[in-house]
C-alpha cells in the first residue's frame, strides 16, 4: 500500500500499558502490566451489595462494610459471563475510569487483555467487544479464552521440577491440562501451545454459588434459616469444608447412631465435627472455626450460658465439597470431574493423553479446598491405565492463576496477533472483530 | 416431524418485536439444561436405570431444588445503581449499540434460549437466520458450515474490501502452497517412521503394563528409554507443533530391554491431526456440557438422608423422600405434606 493515505500509519505504535482483567462472577482480578513492570493483581469483588441498613456497596467498597448479616448481592456476572453491563459497567467505572478510582487508567491510552469463559454465547461476546470500544474506548483490546492463558504461566515450576536455574521456561507451555473450577462451573480445557483445544472442553455445572447454597440448605434444615445470609455460609464453607479421601468412613463417624444409643464416634466429634461461631454482627464480624467440644453447642442451644451462636459441623463439612465428584447425590445428571476428564480426553488421539495427564493443573477458588489435589488425583488414576503417570497441581494462588498467565500474555509477542485496535474495530466493524478472536492464534506458531 | 402435511415455507422475512419472535421450539426446555427434560413418565422415558426409583413427583422436585440451588440469590434482590458520587466522569453520550445493552435486563438464561431459537431458525430457515445473527453486523462471506454448529463467526479471512481481499488471497494461495508442501514431506518423513516404527514393534516384544512406572521420570523421558537403543533420536515424530524431546535421552541401563520393564507410549498423533484440533471452532454452551455416558449409569446414583445427611436406607411411604432409619424417618413425618404438584 505505498502512497496510502498519510493519516494512516501503517499502524500506531501499540499502547505501552495494558490492563489485564480476569473478570470473574465473583470477583475481578485486575492489574496492569507494561514492558517492563508487572503490576500485583488487585481482587475486587464484582457485585454490587445492599446490608441491612439498606447501605449500597459499589465493587470494592464491599471492604468498608463490617455487617454482613444479610446482605444481598447483585452480581453483573451469570455463568461466567458478563450478562448484566448495567451494573458491570458501574463497577469497572469506579474501579478504573472515574477521577478517584483506586486502579485510574486512561482507555484510550491502554490496552485491554480481557478472559472470557469458553463456550460463550455470540450474542454476549459481541455485546462485549460494543461495549469495550463504543462505550469504554480502549485503543487495542484482546479478548481471550480465560484457561488457556494459564499455559503461560511457568508450568514445570507449579509441579515442582527440579531443573538447573539456567533453563530457558518455554512459554506456552506445549501440553497442560486445565481445570478451572470457579464460581459459577468446573471446566475441563486441554491446551496445546497456547491454544485451547476447542472440542474437548468440557463443563461440569457445579461451581461454588451451587456448593454455597447446597449448604444454605442443609443448615437451614438442621439449624438454622440462613438463606438470607450467603456471604456468611460461603466464608463457612471456605473455612470449614474439606473434601474427604474417604468418604464412607467419614459417613460412618458422622452418623449419630441408632435411636437409643448415640455412636461413640457422634459424642467425641472424631475429628470431623468442628463448631463454627457465627458472627454476631456487634463484637465478632467473621465467622471462627473451632474443635468440637461436646456439650458446648447443647449449652448454647438453651442460651443459658452463652451469648455465642454455634453451629456444630457434621458431615456438611465435606458432603458439600462432594458435589464436584458425585453430582449426582444431588440429582445433577452430570458425570463428576474424574468422568468429566475422561470424557474430555476421549475426544483426542491417545498420544495426546501421556502428555495431558502428567501436566494437570487445577485453578480456581474451589481448588483450595482441603485434599482437592489428592483425591482428583485418586479418582484420575482409577480411570486410567495403569502405566499413565498422572500428577496434578495447583498453583501457589490458584485463584490469581488465570490472570498472572493472561500478564505474562500481555508481554508475550502472541498478543499483537490477536489485538485489535479501535480504529480496526471501527473499519472492519463488530463481526470482524468477533471471527478474529473466535479463530483465536491459529495454527501457525 | 410431520406437521400434519403442513409444509412450511421458508421466507426470507422474520419480523420481530423488540425483545421476542416466532421461532421453531423442538426441543423440550433446553435453558434448564441441568435437569431431566420431561418430567412425565420419568423412569419410563429412561434407558437403563434411572435416577434410582424416581417417581414423576420426586424427579419434579429434584428439578425444582436444584433451579433453587442454582439462583445466585435467594431473594430477588433488586438493587439499584447508587447515584454516582462527585469525581466521576462526566456522562457521555452512549451510542446507539451501548444504549440497548445497558438498557437490556436479559438475563443468561434468555440470552440462552435466543441463541438455541436462532439455532433452530439456521435448521428450517438459514436466510432469516444470517439476517437475524448479531454477529453477523458485516456480511459474513460464507455460512456456517454445518447447521447443527453454533452460529458463531467463522475463522475466515475477512472480505471486506477488495483491496485487502486481493492480497489475502494472495497470502493465502502462498501459504496454501507452502502447506501443501509441507504436508507432503511430512507425509513422506511418517511413511519412513512409520516403517521403521512397524520394524521396532516386530522387534520389541509386546507392551505389559507394568506397576513399576510411577518412579520413573515424566514420559518425555520415557519416550527415550523406551526405545533408545534401536530407534532414532526423533521418536516420537519431530512434528512442528509438538518437537521432540531435544535433551540427551538417560543413560542406558543394562535392563533397559527387560520386556517387564519397557513401557508402552502411544504414537504421537500427526501433526495434520493436531492442527485440526487446534482450529476447530468452539462448541456451543450446551454442546460443551458434560452429559452422562454409560460409565455413570453403571451404578444407580447415591441417596441420602434428608434428615441427617447418612445413607438413606428407607424411603417415606408418602413422598418417598429418603431417610436413614426410625428416628430421621419420624421427624420427616412430622413435615410430610403431599400437595399437588409438590
Amino acid at each position: 500500500m505505498a502512497g496510502g493515505r498519510k493519516s494512516k500509519p501503517a499502524g500506531p505504535a501499540p499502547p505501552s500499558r495494558t490492563l489485564v482483567l480476569d473478570n470473574g462472577a465473583s470477583t475481578i482480578k485486575a492489574g496492569f502490566v507494561t514492558d517492563t513492570t508487572t503490576d500485583a493483581p488487585r481482587i475486587i469483588p464484582n457485585c454490587i451489595a445492599r446490608d441491612r441498613h439498606r447501605k449500597t456497596f459499589v465493587g470494592s467498597e464491599l471492604e468498608k462494610c463490617k455487617d454482613f448479616g444479610e446482605i444481598a448481592f447483585r452480581r453483573p456476572v451469570e455463568k461466567g459471563f458478563i450478562v448484566n453491563w448495567e451494573a458491570q459497567k458501574e463497577i469497572w467505572d469506579r474501579e478504573f475510569f472515574d477521577d478517584k478510582a483506586p486502579q485510574r487508567c486512561d482507555p484510550s491510552e491502554t490496552r485491554l487483555v480481557l478472559a472470557e469463559q469458553s463456550n460463550s454465547l455470540p450474542a454476549l461476546q459481541l455485546h462485549c467487544d460494543q461495549m469495550v470500544f463504543e462505550e469504554f474506548g480502549f485503543s487495542s483490546y484482546c479478548r481471550v479464552n480465560g484457561p488457556a492463558f494459564n499455559a503461560y504461566n511457568d508450568v514445570q515450576a507449579i509441579f515442582q521440577i527440579l531443573r538447573t536455574p539456567d533453563t530457558t521456561i518455554d512459554v506456552p507451555a506445549e501440553v497442560i491440562l486445565l481445570i478451572d473450577s470457579g464460581y459459577s462451573h468446573t471446566t475441563v480445557t486441554p491446551i496445546v501451545q497456547g491454544r485451547p483445544l476447542h472440542p474437548a472442553i468440557r463443563r461440569l455445572d457445579v461451581g461454588g454459588k451451587l456448593m454455597t447454597n447446597y449448604l444454605t440448605r442443609l443448615l437451614s434444615v438442621r439449624h438454622f434459616d440462613m438463606r438470607s445470609d450467603p456471604y456468611i455460609v460461603n466464608e463457612m464453607k471456605e473455612t470449614a469444608c474439606y473434601i474427604s479421601l474417604d468418604f464412607k468412613g467419614d459417613l460412618e463417624k458422622t452418623w449419630k447412631g441408632t435411636r437409643g444409643q448415640r455412636s461413640q464416634d457422634y459424642l467425641t466429634g472424631a475429628g470431623i465435627a468442628k463448631d463454627y461461631v457465627l458472627p454476631d454482627s456487634h463484637t465478632r464480624f467473621h465467622g471462627v472455626v473451632r474443635d468440637y467440644e461436646p456439650g458446648v453447642s447443647a449449652k448454647a442451644r438453651k442460651g443459658a450460658v452463652s451469648t455465642e451462636d454455634i453451629l456444630t459441623l457434621r458431615n456438611e463439612r465435606f458432603v458439600v465439597p462432594e458435589l464436584l465428584f458425585r453430582p449426582s447425590d444431588i440429582g445433577i445428571r452430570q458425570p463428576g470431574l474424574g468422568d468429566l476428564v475422561m470424557q474430555s480426553l476421549s475426544v483426542l488421539p491417545v498420544g495426546l493423553w501421556p502428555g495431558l495427564l502428567a501436566n494437570i493443573v487445577v485453578v480456581g477458588g474451589n481448588s483450595l479446598y482441603e485434599n482437592f489435589i489428592q483425591r482428583l488425583q485418586t479418582e484420575i488414576l482409577e480411570r486410567v491405565p495403569d502405566s499413565c503417570i498422572v500428577r496434578v497441581a495447583r498453583p501457589e494462588d490458584p485463584v490469581t492463576s488465570t490472570w498472572l498467565g493472561a500478564a505474562s500474555f500481555a508481554k508475550h509477542q502472541h498478543v499483537e496477533k490477536l489485538a485489535v485496535t479501535k480504529q480496526e474495530y471501527e473499519e472492519n466493524g463488530a463481526g470482524w472483530v468477533a471471527r478474529k478472536f473466535s479463530a483465536g492464534l491459529g495454527v501457525e506458531l | 416431524m410431520n406437521n400434519f402435511g403442513v409444509v412450511e415455507l421458508a421466507s426470507a422475512k422474520t419480523t420481530n418485536a423488540p425483545g421476542w419472535a416466532y421461532v421453531p421450539d423442538t426441543r423440550p426446555a433446553p435453558g434448564s439444561a441441568a435437569l431431566p427434560s420431561n418430567r412425565k413418565r420419568a423412569a419410563r422415558n429412561h434407558a437403563g436405570l434411572s435416577l434410582s426409583d424416581a417417581s414423576a413427583r420426586q424427579d419434579a422436585k429434584t428439578r425444582k431444588d436444584l433451579e433453587v440451588l442454582d439462583r445466585d440469590t435467594h431473594k430477588d434482590a433488586n438493587i439499584t445503581i447508587p447515584p454516582r458520587t462527585a469525581g466521576s466522569r462526566a456522562q457521555n453520550k452512549h451510542t446507539p449499540n451501548v444504549r440497548k445493552i445497558l438498557q437490556s435486563q436479559k438475563t443468561f438464561a434468555n440470552h440462552l434460549d435466543d441463541y438455541q431459537a436462532l439455532v433452530a431458525l439456521a435448521e428450517t430457515n438459514p436466510a432469516a437466520a444470517a439476517a437475524l445473527n448479531p454477529a453477523n453486523a458485516q456480511p459474513k462471506p460464507a455460512p456456517p458450515p454445518t447447521a447443527r454448529n453454533s452460529p458463531a463467526p467463522q475463522p475466515t479471512p475477512s472480505t471486506a474490501t477488495s483491496k485487502r481481499s486481493a492480497a489475502a488471497a494472495k497470502r493465502a494461495a502462498a501459504a496454501a502452497a507452502k502447506e501443501e508442501k509441507e504436508r507432503k514431506e511430512r507425509e513422506a518423513r511418517e511413511a519412513r517412521e512409520a516403517e521403521e516404527a512397524a520394524a521396532g514393534a516386530e522387534r520389541k516384544p509386546s507392551p505389559v503394563p507394568d506397576d513399576t512406572t510411577t518412579s520413573d521420570p515424566p514420559p518425555a523421558s520415557d519416550v527415550e528409554m523406551a526405545d533408545a537403543p534401536s530407534l532414532p533420536q526423533s521418536y516420537p515424530a519431530d512434528g512442528t507443533i509438538l518437537p521432540a524431546y531435544a535433551k540427551p535421552p538417560p543413560a542406558p541401563h543394562a535392563s533397559d530391554a527387560d520386556p517387564l520393564l519397557v513401557s508402552h507410549v502411544p504414537a504421537f498423533p500427526a501433526d495434520d491431526e493436531l492442527r485440526a484440533l487446534m482450529a476447530a471452532p468452539p462448541l456451543s454452551y450446551l454442546e460443551a456440557r458434560a452429559r452422562w455416558g454409560d460409565e455413570e449409569r453403571r451404578y444407580p446414583p447415591r441417596a441420602f438422608c434428608e434428615v441427617c445427611g447418612y445413607w438413606g436406607k428407607v424411603q417415606c411411604v408418602k413422598c418417598g423422600a429418603r431417610a436413614c432409619a426410625l428416628d430421621c424417618l419420624e421427624a420427616h413425618r412430622e413435615e410430610c405434606v403431599t400437595r399437588y404438584g409438590l
